[in-house]
């Protein structure tokens, strides 16, 4: 006697559990123009790299022989995997069985993914695509969960702490998966098949009254302009692509520093246009993102949330070949201004930088906090001051380069503890822009000259002048004056500098990072 | 490859500097809008033909509407 018999039943629940939800449920989740989740899996790793957990996890049904009639795999697909050659944990809903709203075996499933990432400490990749809890077309009622077991959020919470989770929206998801989707260090949705709803457009209409589509509820036009998810992909390999970015960034977990890659790029290279690409005219804005290029290593700029905050720009980029986060201003959005959103962009970027213990470079133009009515309501003060506190209790090695406003309080958070300070030529520091200034404190002046705007205008230039960078160089008040074509050699001198610092900083960070 | 150009913000065209069929080159300066005093200029994002105009001198514009095609 052999287990010869018991072992063709395991590979013939093998057999059916990839068979997912049989052949037309994905011939038409393909028509729809999705992957199956098997197939994103393959897409996001590297080639057979899926070492796959819980094969044999699902519903079976047996003959009075023990022969299997049927096997309902779990819909949630689950294991280990590698990409650019590291290892991460990787799992993803599927949607051809039951609209990916979890069955018993594919909610243990897809909760056990945050246990693993935390366990064997390595990123977590989530491909989402499903629903919440339903009410019931079960064939037997579960019991409920026990009151004494751990919160369901506790591994999420853990798992962010402890390695990168990256996670893409990639059909409709709501409820239970949508929270975890943004649950995540980045997350991304692709704009032709994703919506991410709390609740769908029959239970919003049931319950407000609201007739909405899908997209017009949680599109990629809602979420990437509020900040739900970081960035849109045009279709599901581009946000497979764009996680694999998104990780190369960073190290495996917090324990680990982040991978420097051989760069091409010649660190003393002067990049000839930062020296115009400021205009003279105060009122001109320009290009932020050519100048975070320019800087950076060729090709190495990652922008995330580009539709959110978009007076802030947020980037993982690399210097001679370290991965760092870089923050700049965007002067052709409300002049750069800090809003609620943007400071909320850069607090959480903020965090994710000292979680993985990325330096930052900064590139300011901050003309303030917005001002006006709208502003107030949307408590920009708070915001803006969280961004600032965070700011001030980072341990990760900081660099700025004063591009052109620094103003205000906003102006405080562009400037880490022992911030390295670079300043160009153009660079206008002080209380607040001049603008503003003269306008408040020469009010009488300037009402009682014959010529206001003159009056106005003399005061102005007068007092601009007065915020020029060089008697900040000559206190000490920045490290450096610079050409701005030094700027690529002088950064990448400090990131060598910085060096024996990172990893005395290995470990978790003194906050628990949320999303 | 074609790239569309969006207006990143609301406000007034102020300054068109190209027409349908122009040769344009990587960081050329295609037009200027003024948002909230502020002159914001738009850059070709790399070399091509604008291929498709959708503004004009004067124009208001919302956050995200189209400017040109540049392909």
């Amino acid at each position: 006697m052999s287990w010869k018999d018991e072992v063709d039943q395991i590979a013939e629940r093998r057999r059916l559990a990839v068979l997912q939800g049989g052949e037309a449920a994905i011939a038409k989740h393909h028509d729809k123009g999705k992957l199956t989740v098997r197939e994103r899996i393959d897409a996001v790793l590297d080639p057979d790299t899926f070492d796959e957990i819980g094969r044999g996890a699902g519903e079976a049904e047996v003959d009075e022989n023990g022969n299997i009639v049927e096997f309902s795999p779990a819909n949630f697909v689950l294991g280990f995997g590698k990409i650019d050659g590291r290892r991460v944990v990787v799992g993803g809903e599927d949607f051809t069985l039951k609209g990916g709203s979890p069955t018993e075996a594919g909610l243990r499933k897809s909760v056990y993914a945050e246990d693993l990432a935390v366990k064997y400490r390595l990123p977590l990749v989530r491909l989402h695509e499903g629903a919440g809890g339903s009410v019931g077309k079960s064939k037997h009622a579960s019991l409920p969960s026990a009151v004494f077991n751990a919160p369901r959020f506790r591994s999420v919470a853990q798992a962010m702490a402890t390695a990168p989770v990256a996670s893409a929206a990639l059909g409709a998801v709501a409820g239970l998966p949508a929270a975890r989707l943004v649950s995540s260090h980045f997350s991304v949705m692709s704009n032709s098949t994703a919506q991410i709803m709390i609740a769908g457009p029959a239970v919003v209409e049931r319950a407000m009254g609201e007739k909405l589509t899908k997209d017009e509820l949680g599109g990629a036009g809602v979420h990437t302009k509020n900040g739900t998810v970081d960035n849109a992909a045009a279709d599901e390999p581009e946000a497979m692509e764009q996680i694999r970015a998104f990780l190369s960034y960073l190290p495996s977990n917090v324990y680990e520093l982040a991978p420097v890659s051989l760069c091409n790029d010649p660190v003393d290279r002067r990049e000839e246009r930062l020296l115009e690409i400021i205009p003279k005219e105060r009122r001109r804005a320009y290009n932020m993102r050519r100048i975070i290029k320019s800087v950076m290593d060729e090709g190495s700029v990652f922008e995330m949330g580009r539709g959110y905050g978009k007076s802030q720009i947020m980037c993982l980029a690399r210097m001679n070949g370290q991965p760092v986060g870089v923050w700049g201003n965007d002067p052709k959005v409300l002049a750069g201004a800090m809003t609620a959103d943007g400071a909320n962009k850069a607090r959480r970027f903020m965090e994710l930088c000292e979680v993985f213990h990325l330096p930052i470079i900064c590139f300011v133009d901050e003309p303030g906090f917005m001002i006006g009515s709208q502003s107030e309501r949307e408590a920009t003060i708070r915001h803006g001051a969280n961004a600032a506190l965070t700011s001030a209790l980072l341990n990760v090695p900081w660099a700025s380069v004063m591009v052109r406003k620094s103003f205000g309080v906003a102006q405080v958070a562009h400037y880490g503890p022992d911030a390295y300070v670079l300043a160009w030529p153009s660079a206008e520091t002080g209380p607040l822009p001049v603008e503003g200034g003269v306008a408040v404190a020469f009010h009488r002046e300037i009402a009682a000259a014959e010529d206001p705007d003159a009056k106005r205008q003399e005061l102005e230039e007068m007092l601009a002048a007065r915020q020029s960078p060089f008697p900040r160089a000559e206190a000490l008040a920045v490290h450096e004056l610079i050409d701005p074509r030094e700027t690529r050699p002088m950064l990448a001198r400090w990131i060598d500098r910085v060096q024996p610092l990172l990893p005395s900083l290995l470990g978790p960070a003194s906050f628990a990072i949320r999303p | 490859m074609a790239e569309d150009i969006h207006c990143e913000t609301a406000g007034t065209i102020w300054k068109l500097w190209v027409k349908e069929g122009d040769t344009v080159t990587d960081g050329q300066e295609l037009f200027i809008m003024e948002v909230m005093k502020m002159e914001v200029p738009y850059e070709a994002p790399c070399d091509g033909v604008v291929k498709r105009l959708s503004i004009a001198e004067g124009d208001v514009v919302k956050e995200d509407d189209l400017a040109m095609v540049i392909g």
